[in-house]
């Protein structure tokens, strides 16, 4: 296991498309600096205008934490779509190229081939989410310092910068069980497509309704609870002014749940077809 | 016998693309499976290889080496970002293998590639790609090779150096190759047994040399002064560029080229001509 999992990450670091990826996440989180430097103070400007009729506000709303909350948005679409996009090209691209099949020639049991698969892409996407954090906090700071949080989520609600900074630490930590969930649910499409447009489309779809989804109130306690798409935004709640632990260490625990079932299929479905 | 295969037979929903074949190979011996495209070749080697089930039938292979059997099938697999080394160095990992600088070069002159060489994969030909694939399939140390049509694509150049080095595989290292082609004249020089697949078939087997001969029913005989001959004449031959193509048995092709030459014939060259429908044809059985 230990030889296949080198052989892994020895390939992903030598694929020009790891590097792309790395890049597209960095062109999105340059965009979002760059319009914040741009036009940050109008929106804040905008958001606030009722209430700076009533209060008198001090310092200066838009700094870093208030950029590294716009950043951490993205964790609704544009890092998750790269994920899957990338994730599911470390086995599509072994079917194109028909690698798969020139491994398995060799004395490689078919478990351990796509267990190293599972475990490299939460690796990769552990490590993207922690360089997401990392360059987000440094540059942000950097180009705008610190200061108070203020976040629109059922009203605006406002922390102090020390607080600010743990909540989105933390938020960072919980999004990354998210991204784990999509980037194993794009590795499973890539072992029933094998085809890695199909694999793409599939993958944008199940995010776009996966976001559908999440808005829905299915009218029922436990689906409103455990239903898959109700349980990717678990980041969102270090957002509000009394943080749900309870309800974020079980959705947790049920996506880690999920990704365990989902890569499970996965792996039965890979052993079982033939090549 | 090193390998045998017994009874396979394989279905993809209504379509049966292996009934009940049977094949064995003895340690070192270079076995042949002649089939035109769609006979069944690759899906047995794939079988054979473990990629895909058979459905009924069991594989054998008397070897206790950690690799027991590698191979290609069609065209080689290699990651063409890599250099040779790097190809070289993950399908080492995946077995547990340590490559070393030594094992490497000593792997890459084995097959007749430059150690030296530092670029992509993607930059090689068709035929280093080939014998890069074969260097990967002897990691390890397999005492079976399976070569899926392992000249398509190959120049003639290509084919005859793959020739040489499949043949001092064998000689040298002792190892059981088992190789497929729908071109018989390539693997009657080079193997020592042939088999016969038709439509998921196997429809005959045997020495390879005895195989071919008896599928050979006519000669390009190419010289010149053969019209002026009557008995020439009346083996009705039909003429081709530089020659004629005569139709009639090896025993009997000895005494015609001699008695061509008693009577003053110019040959050049007498060429066997296969015929593929006598060999694959299993009516004619």
């Amino acid at each position: 296991m230990i030889g296949v999992l080198k052989a892994e990450i020895y390939k992903i670091l030598r694929q020009s498309k790891t590097l792309y990826a790395l890049a597209a996440i960095f062109i999105i989180e340059g965009f979002v600096l760059l319009s914040a430097y741009y036009q940050g103070t109008e929106i804040i400007d905008l958001l606030l205008a009722n209430l700076k009729d009533s209060f008198e506000f001090k310092g200066n709303l838009l700094n870093g934490n208030l950029i590294i909350y716009m950043i951490l948005n993205s964790l609704w679409f544009h890092i998750p779509l790269i994920l899957m996009i990338v994730v599911s090209g470390f086995l599509t691209s072994e079917y194109k190229d028909r690698t798969v099949e020139a491994v398995l020639l060799q004395p490689v049991n078919k478990i351990t081939f796509i267990g190293s698969k599972y475990i490299v892409s939460i690796i990769f996407t552990v490590l993207v989410v922690i360089l997401l954090a990392i360059t987000t906090f440094l540059i942000s700071y950097m180009i705008f310092g610190k200061g108070d949080l203020v976040v629109y989520l059922d009203g605006l609600n406002f922390y102090p910068s020390n607080e600010a900074f743990w909540r989105l630490c933390c938020a960072f930590m919980v999004g990354t069980v998210s991204m784990l969930f999509f980037s194993v649910v794009s590795l499973t499409f890539a072992v029933f497509f094998k085809d890695a447009t199909k694999t793409w489309i599939v993958s944008a779809i199940f995010l776009v309704c996966t976001n559908l989804l999440l808005k829905i109130d299915f009218n029922n306690s436990f689906w409103n609870s455990f239903f898959y798409s109700k349980l990717i935004d678990s980041w969102q709640y270090y957002f509000y002014y009394e943080i749900p632990y309870q309800t974020i260490y079980l959705n947790i625990a049920v996506l880690i749940f999920y990704c365990l079932i989902i890569s499970g299929i996965g792996v039965i479905v890979f052993k079982r077809r033939d090549l | 016998m090193i390998f045998r295969a017994t009874n396979i037979s394989k279905s993809y929903g209504s379509l049966k693309a292996l009934s009940e074949v049977n094949l064995e190979c003895k340690k070192g011996e270079i076995c042949g499976l002649i089939g035109a495209n769609g006979a069944g070749k690759s899906t047995l080697f794939k079988i054979i290889l473990g990629l895909i089930k058979q459905d009924s039938g069991t594989i054998e292979i008397d070897s206790f080496g950690l690799k027991p059997i590698g191979g290609i099938i069609e065209k080689p697999a290699l990651y063409e970002y890599l250099t040779a080394y790097g190809n070289l160095k993950v399908f080492s990992q995946v077995q547990g293998l340590n490559i070393s600088t030594t094992l490497y070069k000593e792997i890459m002159v084995q097959v007749g590639l430059h150690p030296e060489r530092k670029d992509i994969v993607k930059n090689y030909s068709l035929g280093m790609k080939q014998r890069l694939g074969l260097a990967i399939a002897l990691l390890n140390k397999p005492d079976c090779l399976v070569l899926d049509e392992p000249f398509s694509g190959l120049d003639p150049m290509g084919i005859h150096g793959f020739h040489k080095l499949i043949k001092k595989l064998s000689s040298e290292n002792k190892i059981t190759i088992l190789i497929s082609s729908h071109i018989v004249g390539e693997l009657a020089e080079l193997c020592d047994t042939l088999y016969v697949l038709n439509k998921g078939r196997m429809i005959r087997s045997g020495q390879a040399d005895e195989l071919y001969n008896t599928s050979v029913s006519s000669f390009k005989i190419l010289g010149r002064g053969f019209q002026k001959l009557d008995f020439f004449n009346a083996l009705n031959p039909v003429e081709i560029q530089g020659g004629y193509l005569v139709t009639t048995n090896r025993t009997k092709i000895s005494s015609i080229i001699k008695e061509m030459a008693i009577h003053g014939a110019e040959i050049t060259a007498c060429i066997p001509q296969t015929d593929l429908k006598v060999l694959f044809d299993d009516e004619c059985l």
